[in-house]
């Protein structure tokens, strides 16, 4: 009787070989998310602990299921025609293979930890039953996309995912920053879908169809239409979804909804959605949509980096750390390919793998921070929390460790793919990601020694405490896995196919990629340690704005920049426009057509009423003109 | 001499007809109707068709002009009319009435109605032959119209008690 | 000289015009009905005269119809201009315009 899981559960799928119970499973996990917000919203509106057990059992449910897909090791698609018009359909289908493996076991783990952090951390929010609604319905659609077997589907869960984030940001909807946050989000992701759109018409148009197992299919073949426009056009959505430059401007604002939102859908899963589907499409990829990919993913993780730099709010500086990360994943993607595989779609997953454990068990311990500090979320009004919360500050720095790239941790592994694949592919942008590097570990280490280390500045961190066990389980979980992520050989099988993918460093080039990362790792480590000196840790302010304020301003300067930019645009260009049409609507539209309209039929209606004299000889008169009429037609004259 | 008298028959009905149209006084037009009804059934005889002629002057001028009377006399007209019309509409039904005539003529004339009187005794004039073609050939419409003398009937019957009965006294 | 048909026709044509001349021209209801009986009686002498010129008996029948038919709506009618003066207390047409508009 074998004892390894591995091997009994493929025995198990073996016996049931035929792959409907796969299919089925799929769709059972893609469904009890939904099932878990209808029945939230449909009955248990007022009943927020029912409402969190149920979203709660979706999501380990969807766990379970993803974990058991993952061991079995089937391969499956699946499909059901959904919409027909015509030549044109639209269907609805599952394509299962390492790359949905990988991601919807991430998806579920994370999910799980989150909802379980939730359980604790929403334990007193009015609204409990609408927020777990929202997270049901987000693991629903997320799903979707993992699954999605063409890029219709995909979009229709793009969408849904959107949506979902709306919600949630708006949470707590009385706060006028968060209805603007939610309301950005939203727009700015819409402006990146329209071109998602464009893109996907253009495929179809172009290559015939969007189904991703025949767009493999023919790329296999060689039959695929050269065309530079659709994988430019498909990157805009993830440019809006995985918040890359220009459309970056939304994802710090979006820390306005609870925190374990920001963990789950602003960090690990909805906006790496961008960058999976970045992968699903790599066969259309052309060398200078890779160039552009490669360039916008390096500066954005550059600009983020050094925005992360001046932040104060906790929150804050994780979401443009998330930022540059994401960065990293793109770059990775556009790097292309290494030695005949497609490396940079490995080495970006294997990323977003070990970013999403590390990111997530950073925000979560961010959460655990500011729910223990009565939701004070300024760093420089924390401090001590090394005493008063031992076990979030343990987890916290494994979590640090793991983002900066402490050898042996998980994030070590997957930069240093990235940074062998630039070493190899492209010097410039390895220079800048090295740089980058550095000053993650800066920022980072900024942030963990003014929260954590240090004697406590305000009131509330004074008293801070711990969060019962839902809110500590999952950070355990998290931590094990930022710590072990890194070695692949520990997961199941089935993600073999991506891990194939990942270019590992040999040689004189393994040599120079370990000391380059180690390096800056220390650098900015140190220059961070040094900084923010304990002597001066006890202010309340910034030291980097007391000693340098000119690059202080220079770097605040870097992040409002965007956000000037577009609120221009929108005000002076985009409003004057609007009133235009607004003009145009109420005078041309609504004035000369629609009463127009109405006034050439009052005036058909006024000439008919005038014939109704009432008198008898207009009527006969009429009547001779009838006659006449018809003698004229008699005649023969007319 | 069929011809004089047609002329005299023709003139006096249309000289007839011209006295109830022109007339002021209701209870004056109405016996010129009278008159105008005796002219044309001469002429029906003229024509041959006597049963016609007596049963316009029977049913018609006997029936029909009696009731208009009843019912000028029973409206209480206040004298004749004041002879209030405006230039406009005398202008304009005279040119209505001469556009009809002119269309009857011309529609006369285009179809030819060239044909000599019958040598023979006129086929109108037995009265067994009209009835038997109305109880052969159009029994049908008598029928049906012995049907629609009972609806008028009724109908008249309906309309006189209806409104006596809602107004209370007349 | 004998008639044909034409003159006739011409007859009936004219009587006919008188008729609808009364219609058009006067106010009173009644002298209105009995100028619409005229033009009616105008038809009847048409149809008789083409009756008699084309040797058949079916216009003499027809004229037998057309009078009954007459006599019924000369009854009728007058009971509703009857029963009109009775709610208007006028039968002048002009003061009959309760359709109007």
């Amino acid at each position: 009787m074998p004892s390894d899981p591995q091997t009994l559960a493929h025995g198990i799928a073996a016996s049931a070989r035929d792959f409907d119970l796969c299919l089925d499973l799929a769709a059972a996990i893609l469904l009890a998310p939904l099932a878990s917000a209808a029945a939230i919203t449909l009955f248990l509106r007022r009943r927020g602990g029912a409402a969190a057990l149920i979203s709660t059992a979706a999501a380990a449910a969807v766990a379970a299921g993803a974990l058991w897909l993952a061991f079995a090791g089937e391969r499956f698609t699946g499909s059901k025609e959904w919409l027909r018009l015509g030549d044109f359909a639209v269907s609805i289908g599952f394509k299962y293979d390492g790359l949905a493996a990988l991601m919807l076991s991430v998806v579920g783990v994370v999910g799980l930890c989150v909802h379980v952090f939730s359980l604790g951390y929403m334990a007193e929010d009015a609204s409990k039953a609408r927020y777990f609604g929202g997270l049901s319905v987000f693991m629903f659609s997320m799903i979707g996309i993992v699954l999605a077997d063409n890029l219709f589907m995909m979009f229709i869960f793009w969408e849904l995912v959107g949506f979902s984030s709306y919600v949630l940001i708006n949470h707590w909807h009385e706060r006028p920053a968060a209805s603007a946050a939610a309301k950005k989000a939203f727009i700015v992701n819409r402006v990146g879908d329209f071109g998602f759109l464009l893109g996907i018409l253009m495929c179809y148009g172009l290559q015939g169809t969007v189904n991703l197992g025949e767009l493999a299919q023919k790329a296999a073949a060689g039959h695929l239409a050269y065309s530079r426009a659709i994988p430019l056009l498909l990157f805009c959505g993830a440019v809006g979804k995985s918040a890359q430059l220009p459309l970056q401007v939304w994802l710090p604002d979006a820390m306005e909804g609870p925190t374990p939102v920001s963990a789950l859908i602003h960090a690990a899963t909805m906006v790496a959605a961008g960058i999976y589907m970045l992968c699903r499409i790599h066969v259309l990829m052309v060398p200078c949509a890779l160039e552009v990919i490669l360039w916008v993913g390096t500066l954005t993780a550059l600009y983020a980096a050094l925005c992360a730099v001046t932040q104060s709010d906790i929150k804050k500086v994780l979401a443009y750390s998330t930022l540059s990360q994401l960065g990293y994943m793109v770059a990775a993607f556009g790097l292309g390919s290494l030695d005949g595989k497609a490396s940079g779609v490995g080495a970006a997953m294997f990323h977003l793998t070990t970013h999403a454990f590390f990111k997530g068990l950073l925000f979560l311990a961010a959460g655990s921070v500011i729910h223990g500090c009565h939701h004070e979320q300024d760093i420089f009004r924390m401090g001590g929390l090394r005493r008063r919360m031992p076990l979030t500050f343990a987890t916290f720095t494994i979590g640090v460790a793991a983002i900066i790239g402490m050898p042996f941790l998980a994030g070590f592994y997957s930069k240093d793919a990235i940074l062998y694949l630039a070493f190899e592919n492209n010097g410039a942008v390895f220079a800048v990601l090295a740089f980058t590097v550095a000053l993650t570990a800066f920022y980072m280490v900024r942030v963990w020694k003014i929260a954590f280390l240090g004697e406590a500045r305000g009131e509330a961190a004074a008293h801070a405490h711990e969060g019962g066990p839902a809110l500590g389980w999952p950070l355990a979980v998290l931590a094990a896995l930022s710590v072990v992520g890194g070695y692949r050989s520990l997961y199941p099988r089935s993600f073999e196919e991506v891990w194939s993918l990942v270019p590992e460093a040999s040689g004189a080039a393994q040599g120079i990629i370990l000391a380059t990362s180690v390096a800056a790792l220390l650098l900015g480590a140190g220059a961070a340690l040094g900084l923010y000196r304990s002597a001066e840790a006890e202010s309340a302010e910034d030291a980097l704005r007391r000693r340098a304020p000119g690059v202080f301003g220079a770097l605040v300067m870097l992040k409002e920049s965007f956000d000037a930019a577009y609120g221009y645009y929108v005000a002076k260009i985009q409003q004057r426009f609007a009133m235009v049409l607004n003009f145009l609507d109420i005078v041309g539209l609504a004035g000369v057509v629609v009463r127009g309209a109405a006034g050439v039929a009052e005036m058909g209606g006024l000439g008919a009423r005038a014939l109704h004299t009432g008198r008898l000889s207009t009527y006969v008169y009429w009547f001779l003109g009838g006659v006449v009429v018809l003698w004229v037609l008699a005649a023969g004259i007319l | 001499m069929a011809h004089f008298l047609f002329t005299c028959l023709s003139t006096f009905t249309v000289v007839c007809a011209l006295g109830v149209v022109l007339n002021k006084n209701a209870v004056n037009g109405a016996m010129c109707l009278l008159l105008c009804l005796a002219g044309i059934a001469g002429l029906f005889i003229q024509l041959h068709a006597y049963l016609l002629g007596f049963v316009l002057l029977w049913v018609y001028a006997g029936a029909v002009v009696m009731l208009f009377l009843f019912i000028v006399m029973l409206l209480d007209m206040q004298g004749g009319a004041v002879w209030r019309y405006r230039a406009f509409h005398v202008a304009a039904s005279l040119v209505a009435a001469a556009l009809l005539v002119c269309g009857l003529d011309m529609l006369a004339v285009r179809g030819r109605f060239e044909a000599p009187a019958p040598a023979g005794p006129a086929v109108g004039g037995s009265m067994k032959h009209l009835a038997t073609e109305l109880f052969t050939t159009y029994l049908l419409p008598v029928e049906v119209i012995g049907f629609l003398l009972l609806i008028a009937m009724l109908g008249v019957i309906v309309l006189s008690k209806r409104f006596e009965g809602s107004e209370g006294a007349p | 000289m004998t008639q044909t048909l034409d003159s006739y026709v011409m007859l009936s044509a004219l009587l006919f015009a008188i008729g609808f001349f009364g219609v058009l021209l006067r106010r009173n209801t009644l002298v209105i009905y009995m100028s619409l009986e005229l033009m009616l009686v105008a038809s009847t002498l048409a149809l008789v005269a083409f009756s008699h010129f084309n040797d058949t008996i079916d216009g003499d029948v027809f004229v037998f119809f057309i009078l009954t038919v007459a006599a019924a709506e000369v009854a009728v009618g007058l009971a509703i201009i009857v029963a009109l003066f009775r709610m208007r207390q006028t039968v002048l047409v002009n003061q009959l315009d309760a359709l109007k508009h």
